[in-house]
């Protein structure tokens, strides 16, 4: 008798240890999604200095600097999806990239100190983004595997746990980019 | 100077002077510890027959002529420490300074959190520190040490860390802690190992990173998950392995209020001067300089000048 409790007491432990372990690993997921959120929206931040710097040498892309300046009030107007932020982020960033190699043209603009100071916060911004992404993809891995290694997939197959997808370049990032399309307007 | 030919160079125009005269009183230093050995042992042996027993009279002699060794030779190796140590320093790299006696203080050395033993001896010489690039460095040889006394009373001295100890701004800002240890557990038992590490929460979380070959070498606990991402970018990784194989030794890292801390073990004395063999040979004028630039190659090893992340 005694032996059946010890059995199910240890039994009890067992399934609870793995249970909050799963939990653990949905939750560092969403925690890791949400810190993303918050470093996209420092980049966003930048965004309006970047163009009012950039603006009086900039002759040729004016339309550009219109463009951002419009996907950015989007990115921070809310109501978006998962899937909508990261197709505007995207976008931002290649825009932002663009801004960046056509500096080049512009001697006097890359003198500037304020640009210079706004180019080194948007080089950490884009570190850490990418920190960020590597943090998300670590979790959701850890996440994975557990869902789907013995014995946690059994906990995870009753609450219904699904695998999810980690952050992977898209098709039009793996492109080198034009920045000659991208002024072409 | 960066190259073994400059360096040679170097020796045969200004070093080699200056170590003819060092050379001398080398062996000045070396005929007295000569005729004290002459007067010692014998009378070790001597005392040996009386008290006819061999272990204690030569502790005795032994420990006396350590010490006659350390007296006779201290000029002679604070002479060549000067001449020669605080030469090959500046000419590595004019902005340098050395301070023979000096050491990285102990303050910054438990600042790192490396090593979480309670330090009861704190030695170490050879001091170097001064701007590598845009880098602000420091080094020096440290032998940490906790004491404990046995059932006897007697005082047993044992080693946290021996080695080069070395310090750099880091180039990027972050608040948190990130520690990168050998990886022990690991390399042995494999994903078991992995467990075992994620249950110690001494350092913070465990941080898996995606660099099959750092984890292979190293563990990694921090504060922050992201962070810790931050400060060990792809490449740098990569950097810290390449400079892990470069040294063949059990390298600890750590990056706590905006620096980075390097702990490289070794068995051997760094930087002090033979005794007992001639010093007019290039071998250990080379191995100082090789010690020399393997530390002050860490900035460039590591990247630590290329401050693009808004910190100068």
């Amino acid at each position: 008798m005694s032996i059946l409790l010890i059995i199910l007491v240890v039994g009890g432990l067992f399934v609870f240890t793995l249970y909050n372990s799963l939990i653990g690993k949905k939750n560092q997921v969403e925690n890791v999604f949400a810190s993303i959120d918050a470093i996209l929206k420092k980049r966003y931040d930048l965004v309006p200095n970047l163009v009012s710097t950039v603006k009086t040498y900039m002759e040729h892309e004016k339309s550009t600097l219109t463009e951002i300046t419009e996907l950015r009030a989007k990115a921070v107007s809310g109501n978006l999806s998962s899937d909508e932020k990261v197709d505007l982020d995207n976008k931002i960033s290649k825009m932002i990239g663009g801004i960046m190699v056509a500096v080049e043209n512009y001697p006097d603009l890359k003198a500037n100190q304020n640009f210079l100071q706004l180019q080194a916060s948007l080089n950490e911004i884009e570190e850490q983004i990418s920190a960020a992404r590597r943090a998300y993809n670590a979790a959701v891995t850890d996440y994975n595997n557990a869902t789907e290694m013995v014995p946690t997939n059994i906990i995870a197959s009753m609450l219904n746990f699904k695998r999810k997808q980690v952050f992977e370049i898209g098709e039009a990032e793996r492109k080198n980019i034009n920045v000659g399309n991208l002024f072409k307007k | 100077m960066k190259t073994l030919s400059e360096l040679r160079n170097y020796y045969n125009t200004t070093l080699l002077p200056e170590l003819r005269v060092l050379e001398a009183q080398r062996k000045k230093a070396l005929n007295k510890i000569l005729i004290a050995a002459l007067v010692i042992i014998p009378l070790a042996i001597i005392l040996a027959f009386i008290m006819n027993d061999v272990v204690f009279p030569g502790i005795v002699a032994f420990g006396f002529l350590v010490g006659i060794t350390a007296f006779v030779s201290k000029k002679y190796v604070s002479n060549f420490k000067t001449e020669i140590i605080g030469k090959i320093v500046t000419s590595v790299e004019k902005n340098l300074i050395y301070s023979k006696r000096n050491r990285v203080a102990k303050t910054l050395f438990m600042a790192s959190q490396i090593f979480k033993h309670r330090i009861d001896v704190y030695k170490g010489d050879d001091h170097v520190r001064g701007k590598l690039g845009k880098t602000n460095s420091e080094f020096s040889e440290i032998h940490a040490q906790y004491v404990t006394r046995d059932s006897k009373g007697r005082r047993n001295h044992h080693t946290i860390f021996k080695g080069l100890f070395f310090i750099a701004d880091f180039s990027k800002h972050f608040k948190g802690k990130t520690f990168i240890l050998p990886d022990k557990a690991e390399r042995f038992l494999g994903g078991l190992g992995a467990m075992f590490q994620s249950w110690n929460k001494t350092r913070g979380q465990l941080i898996k990173l995606e660099d099959p070959e750092f984890e292979k070498y190293f563990v990694v606990y921090g504060s922050d998950q992201i962070e810790a991402r931050y400060i060990l970018s792809t490449s740098l990784m990569k950097r810290i392995v390449d400079f892990k194989k470069k040294t063949g030794k059990s390298i600890y890292f750590s990056f706590i209020a905006t620096k980075i801390f390097v702990a490289i073990p070794y068995r051997r004395n760094l930087f002090e001067p033979r005794i007992f063999r001639t010093i007019l040979d290039f071998t250990p004028i080379q191995q100082y300089f090789e010690d020399l630039q393997l530390a002050v190659g860490i900035v460039d090893d590591l990247n630590l000048n290329t401050r693009i992340w808004g910190k100068q």
